[in-house]
């Protein structure tokens, strides 16, 4: 009796460490299948793509299976971490055959040397030239774009019926608004309180000459000419202190907080994302879509997103691959249903034109069509929190915007130089 | 098993000074650790919320974000949920008996290179872990590739590395409270003969009972709610855990689920609590307490 | 728990019977006996099993040349089967299995990060030499400009692969990577006018496409002669570009040359191909630099600036936390250890949840509830004031560590509820028969031998603390930024997410070389600091 109680605790906790070395007992037996896998993945790929993304290329992935009995294998993976694991999985060998991002990470991919090249060849026409403008980087096209974003100012018309075009009238209309106690908000954008939001102020800064960098005659960004500290740039620093003291900038309202509010009827203006607009219509508003308001004498261009599928440097799949961005997912089908998903305005002009017959959708691609790509230089990198921190700092009144701004435009400068 | 100590109640006065204070104290701290969490709750309930702002608590009651959880093929909740289960417990298992051995030698031998040995181990805990994601997926497609079933995308790896840390903060936990256990309790067994493992087996771990306990759930707790490594490596939506599953919910570039991602986070809460809820008695009920003099 | 549970049923007679520790002992006397046999059998069979997976892992190796992890591999296993079959050697069989994981995975986490240090790894140098020309020989590959798009299909004769490409005019060509193009009258036509066939030559189904990728892709086919016309390649199988290289591998010099300005650009080493004049081809590719990470590690300017307050700081945080949360956890830990309490599991569990929720939801909501104007804290707690909690540097300190203490005290409840259990009352209770008040018998008492138990635990969560780059990073991302500083850190900075910033956040990107680095700098920082402290604790360690 006594032995096999002992036996029986003993056993126990063996028991623990030899379910730990099953796991690998199984590995070994397993022998042939993982060679059978082995084999059978040459005929499937892997993607990363985004959660609202898979849904959407499930049936691209459907007829590609049919056609070519090729699988897509569509691994979800959070956007925050995909670009970094990306980089680092690549080299290895182990990474993915393609990955769903937005172009702005391009500059990094081709730093590391992850991406592949895709030549586009005749179906480059029947994208949008932005697109295909943004897919591009020094000189080669890298990726198949799908989808085309910027910001532009929505307006709660049953508070506002008429539009205003500079962003003095659209705070002072704003204001009047509230002053007769329609609304709580003048306007609304969403700041981030720890690194404020300069990708949604861009369009209003570049109204006054301020672009991030400037362009060189092939349109690309230049490192070396950083815009940020030109002239005009201290006038938008003094114009958005200006704004925060009217209370069209407030450093408490998060991007969360913005929807919310707006979604509740509070503010005539909201300065966002097509992302947005169906939870306002789910709300009930009336909206329209006006351009980005001007602060200074120049029109106002804000950075234009576009998204698209990348390959692998090193995909072990890369004629498949190379077939299934080529050939599938550039057809009028995936490209619908990738708009009708996640109510992205399309990059393929065909589809685009389908998806204008909402007004709203056609409003925001008009007035990205005055934008420019976000910048795709990997030393956008080094700009992002200097730039940020200091909008933010100048809106919460706690920097003087004629010494907070040069100050750090110096410091992006060193940054920038390494 | 609380009776024979009640008292009666004589006066309101001495109930507080001996038991009504420590209500009060109960009540406030309670207060401050679940006033987040009711938050969260409350916008779980409310599927037009959002994590921000301040909208008045429990404003609305609506379920429609708890089903939302079990309707989306592309996001299998309930898989989620049953693979946290797993990857948890065989981790919290493992951690407990590897820790207990370890902390066992620690206490009860004396060998060459012993507080070395713990110092080390302290150490190897301080290190910044700035590249461990990096290195653990090296590390382990290299792995898969001798031993598919323990590559990237397997539970058994993902359960391997995390038991690399068994030997981390637990052991230590472990060890001082060994300490504890007077070591006349193990001669006194020696010199009658039982060999060590007995000794081990049959009554040191008994003696210490609530300290496996709290290892057990410590153990769990952090395997469960781990992230970094987790999500580089479970990329498949039906292996992944929960933590990495309902990342993806507000990781989107421009558009977040929270109150989906909230409703999910409440029920993933549950496993812990029962858990807590079932190890109590173990932690509490007093095992040793009498037998140590 | 299946330990714990054998234990339970063993000992299932009811608890007031228990004949304490003699119960258990007495009846596991058994004098003389050693080790059961089914002890044996079974220790046998887990070496069996070990080695038999070792071996496999070493056929594996082999096949694979992966010679150091074989070397390693085998080292490991021989370790294991002495410390088993030796009779001496009694710690060693307790310790090996985690030691095992221990030394595979965290320690290799530190190895790893040491080689690093001394390399220049990071964006712009991720991978392999040879992977670096791959990359920079296929963006060298320009498509000719206005040249038309052909049709493809890939033909087979003999070994060889041919292309038939089908110009947009309807002429049909074919050529190999040996022959250049020429045209080709008889081919057969699909419905869309793509040929697709010759006499004489096979063609390749989809699944061959497939099969054959790696060559298929690596083809170029010469347009003419003449080689600088351009060779078609593809990328899909289904059609075909001509292209040009701009930029020329010398495999012997091993130099890029560029085709239309003739500069050569060689190996500078360090890392990349650059030119006479400096220009770097890119990417490069990883290599050792030796002392150059620590070197600039200690020169780097941003890091000099601020950091005398982020040091303070960060100790300042570290430490406050671990006595904050330690002292509420033990303080409620004592609150809720009287066994007439009423409702005191439901407190235990409640004060539990914070530790059960995912952390970085906390941050959030946290975050969120310390807004300053849309708050819960500030709207519905303080009836609508605008405290800065995040944003002014003291309030953010302290809420940082408010936060923290939120997340990290049912760690310390739940571990000293457990101490306190092996801690008898009837020794507080002889405390105070000889007059002492409450707070001394605690502290004369209890106290100390709770040290015994958690002292080593209080050093780890500092180390932890010390580290904390999650709280920061959520809350406050360490701001607010300091006035007098151009660079991005601010009052809540700690060493770790200064780091972070200054290592990922500058010039050309992830910089992982100097990041480890700087890594390693901390750790012997705080490693010294923890050795010392542990030199402390022998004193309470021998306490029995």
């Amino acid at each position: 009796m006594l032995v096999n109680r002992r036996g029986v605790l003993a056993a126990g906790a063996l028991a623990v460490a030899s379910s730990l070395l099953l796991g690998a007992c199984g590995g070994s037996s397993d022998d042939d299948a993982a060679d059978d896998s082995s084999k059978s993945s040459e005929s499937t790929l892997t993607m990363w793509v985004d959660a609202e993304r898979a849904p959407a290329l499930k049936d691209a992935v459907a007829s590609f299976k049919k056609d070519k009995d090729v699988e897509v294998k569509l691994v979800i993976k959070d956007f925050q971490s995909a670009r970094d694991d990306f980089i680092t999985q690549v080299p290895t060998g182990k990474g993915p055959d393609m990955i769903v991002g937005p172009h702005d990470w391009l500059g990094k991919f081709v730093q590391n040397g992850v991406v592949a090249p895709l030549e586009l060849g005749d179906k480059a026409g029947e994208f949008e030239d932005a697109a295909i403008q943004a897919m591009t980087y020094e000189g080669k096209t890298y990726g198949l774009p799908y989808a085309i974003e910027n910001v532009a100012l929505v307006r709660n018309t049953a508070l506002l019926p008429e539009p205003t075009s500079t962003m003095d009238e659209v705070v002072a209309a704003g204001t009047k608004v509230v002053d007769a106690g329609k609304a709580k908000y003048p306007f609304l954008v969403g700041l981030d309180p720890k690194q404020g939001d300069p990708y949604h102020l861009y369009g209003i800064q570049t109204s006054y000459g301020v672009p991030v960098f400037e362009r060189n005659a092939d349109g690309d960004y230049d490192p070396s000419k950083l815009g940020l500290g030109n002239p005009g740039g201290i006038e938008f620093a003094k114009d958005l202190a200006a704004w925060a003291k009217a209370g069209a900038l407030n450093p408490s309202i998060t991007a969360d907080i913005a929807k919310e509010t707006f979604n509740k009827g509070q503010s005539p203006y909201f300065l966002t994302g097509p992302w947005n607009v169906p939870d306002m219509q789910k709300a009930g508003l009336e909206i329209a879509i006006d351009p980005i308001p001007t602060g200074g004498s120049e029109p106002a261009t804000p950075f234009i997103g576009v998204n698209g599928f990348f390959i692998s440097a090193k995909a072990t799949n890369a004629l498949a691959a190379s077939e299934f961005v080529l050939n599938y997912l550039s057809s009028e089908d995936a490209q619908d249903a990738l708009f009708a998903q996640g109510g992205r305005p399309p990059a393929l002009k065909a589809s685009f034109e389908k998806a204008a017959s909402d007004p709203i959708v056609a409003a925001f691609g008009a007035i990205g069509k005055s934008g420019s790509p976000m910048p795709a230089i990997p030393q956008m990198d080094a700009v992002w929190a200097d730039w940020g921190a200091t909008e933010l700092d100048i809106i919460k009144g706690k920097a003087q915007p004629a010494q907070a701004w040069p100050k750090m435009v110096a410091s992006v400068q060193t940054k920038v130089a390494g | 098993m609380s009776t024979v100590h009640a008292p009666r109640r004589r006066s309101f006065r001495r109930w507080f000074t001996a038991l009504g204070w420590r209500h009060l104290v109960g009540i406030a701290v309670v207060v401050y650790a679940t006033f987040p969490i009711l938050y969260v709750l409350s916008a779980s309930l409310d599927p037009a919320g959002t994590l921000s702002g301040s909208s008045r608590l429990f404003s609305t009651f609506d379920l429609t974000n708890y089903r939302a959880l079990f309707d989306d093929p592309s996001r299998p909740y309930g898989r989620w949920f049953v693979n946290t289960l797993v990857v948890g417990t065989v981790t919290a298992l493992g951690t407990v008996f590897l820790g207990a051995l370890a902390a066992y030698a620690f206490s009860r031998m004396r060998f060459t290179g012993r507080r070395f040995g713990l110092l080390s181990l302290m150490l190897v805990q301080m290190f910044p872990q700035m590249l461990a994601v990096v290195a653990i997926f090296i590390l382990m497609s290299n792995v898969g590739d001798v031993f598919p079933a323990l590559g990237i995308g397997t539970h058994a790896g993902l359960i391997l590395v995390y038991l690399g840390g068994a030997l981390g903060v637990n052991t230590y936990l472990m060890y001082g409270f060994f300490n504890t256990v007077p070591v006349s309790i193990d001669e006194a067994a020696r010199l009658d003969g039982a060999s060590h493992a007995q000794i081990f087996f049959g009554i040191v771990l008994r003696l210490v009972t609530p300290i496996l306990a709290v290892v057990g759930l410590l153990a769990f707790i952090t395997a469960t709610s781990e992230f970094m490594i987790a999500s580089v490596f479970l990329t498949d939506p039906d292996n992944q855990t929960l933590a990495v599953g309902l990342f993806g919910f507000v990781s989107e570039q421009t558009s977040s689920n929270w109150t989906i991602f909230a409703a999910g986070a409440v029920l993933a809460a549950l496993p812990v609590t029962i858990l807590f809820l079932a190890l109590q008695r173990y932690i509490v009920s007093g095992l040793v307490s009498g037998s140590v003099k | 728990m299946t330990l714990t549970d054998e234990h339970r049923s063993e000992d299932s007679g009811s608890p007031d019977q228990r004949p304490g520790r003699r119960g258990p002992w007495a009846r596991l006397r058994r004098p003389g006996e050693t080790d059961g046999l089914i002890g044996i059998l079974v220790k046998i069979a887990l070496l069996a099993l070990v080695d038999a997976l070792a071996v496999y892992a070493v056929f594996m190796l082999a096949a694979q040349e992966k010679w150091l992890v074989l070397a390693v591999t085998v080292v490991v296993t021989v370790a294991v089967n002495v410390v088993y079959l030796r009779r001496d050697g009694l710690p060693a069989k307790y310790l090996a299995p985690g030691i095992t994981l221990l030394l595979i995975f965290q320690v290799f986490v530190m190895v790893y990060t040491g080689y690093i240090a001394f390399t220049n790894a990071g964006d712009g140098h991720n991978s392999t030499k040879e992977d670096a020309v791959t990359a920079i020989a296929t963006k060298g590959q320009e498509r000719v400009p206005d040249s038309p798009q052909y049709q493809l299909a890939v033909l087979e004769k003999g070994d060889d692969l041919w292309f038939l490409v089908t110009a947009p005019d309807g002429t049909v060509s074919l050529g190999s990577a040996d022959e250049p193009l020429s045209e080709v009258e008889d081919a057969e036509a699909s419905g869309g006018g793509k040929a697709t066939q010759v006499d004489g030559y096979a063609p390749l189904a989809f699944e061959d496409l497939l099969q054959r990728q790696d060559e298929i892709l690596d083809i170029s086919v010469p347009v003419s002669d003449n080689p600088s016309d351009g060779t078609l390649r593809t990328a899909d199988g289904s059609s075909a570009y001509e292209y040009r290289s701009n930029l020329r591998y010398d495999e012997d010099a091993d130099s890029f040359t560029d085709v239309a300005t003739g500069t050569v650009y060689t190996d500078g080493g360090e890392g990349a191909y650059v030119s006479a004049e400096g220009e770097e081809l890119v990417p490069g590719w990883k290599i050792n630099v030796g002392l150059e990470n620590f070197r600039r590690a200690v020169e780097t300017p941003q890091l000099r600036d601020s950091l005398v307050s982020v040091i303070v700081w960060t100790f300042a945080f570290a430490t406050l936390s671990v006595v904050l949360c330690f002292g509420l956890g033990l303080f409620l830990a004592m609150v809720f250890n009287v066994p007439s309490m009423r409702g005191k599991k439901v407190y235990r569990v409640l004060l539990i949840l914070p530790y059960a929720f995912p952390a970085f939801l906390s941050g959030l909501v946290w975050s969120g509830m310390l807004n300053t104007e849309f708050g819960f804290v500030n709207q519905v707690l303080l009836g609508g004031a605008e405290i800065e909690w995040l944003t002014d540097p003291w309030l953010a300190r302290f809420s940082v560590l408010f936060v923290n203490l939120w997340l990290g005290f049912p760690y310390m409840f739940l571990v000293c509820t457990g101490a306190l259990q092996s801690i008898p009352d009837e020794m507080t209770e002889a405390a105070r028969m000889d007059g002492a008040g409450p707070w001394r018998a605690f502290r004369s008492v209890k106290l100390p031998l709770l040290l015994v138990s958690v002292a080593p635990l209080l050093i780890t969560t500092f180390a932890f603390n010390f580290n904390n780059f999650n709280v920061i990073y959520m809350l406050t991302r360490g701001g607010p930024r300091f006035e007098d500083t151009s660079n991005d850190i601010g009052a809540t900075d700690l060493l770790i997410t200064m780091v972070y910033k200054v290592a990922f956040g500058t010039g050309t990107g992830r910089d992982y070389g100097l990041a480890s680095a700087l890594a390693i700098i901390i750790f012997v920082v705080i490693g010294v600091i923890a050795a010392i402290m542990f030199r402390r604790t022998k004193a309470l360690e021998d306490i029995h």
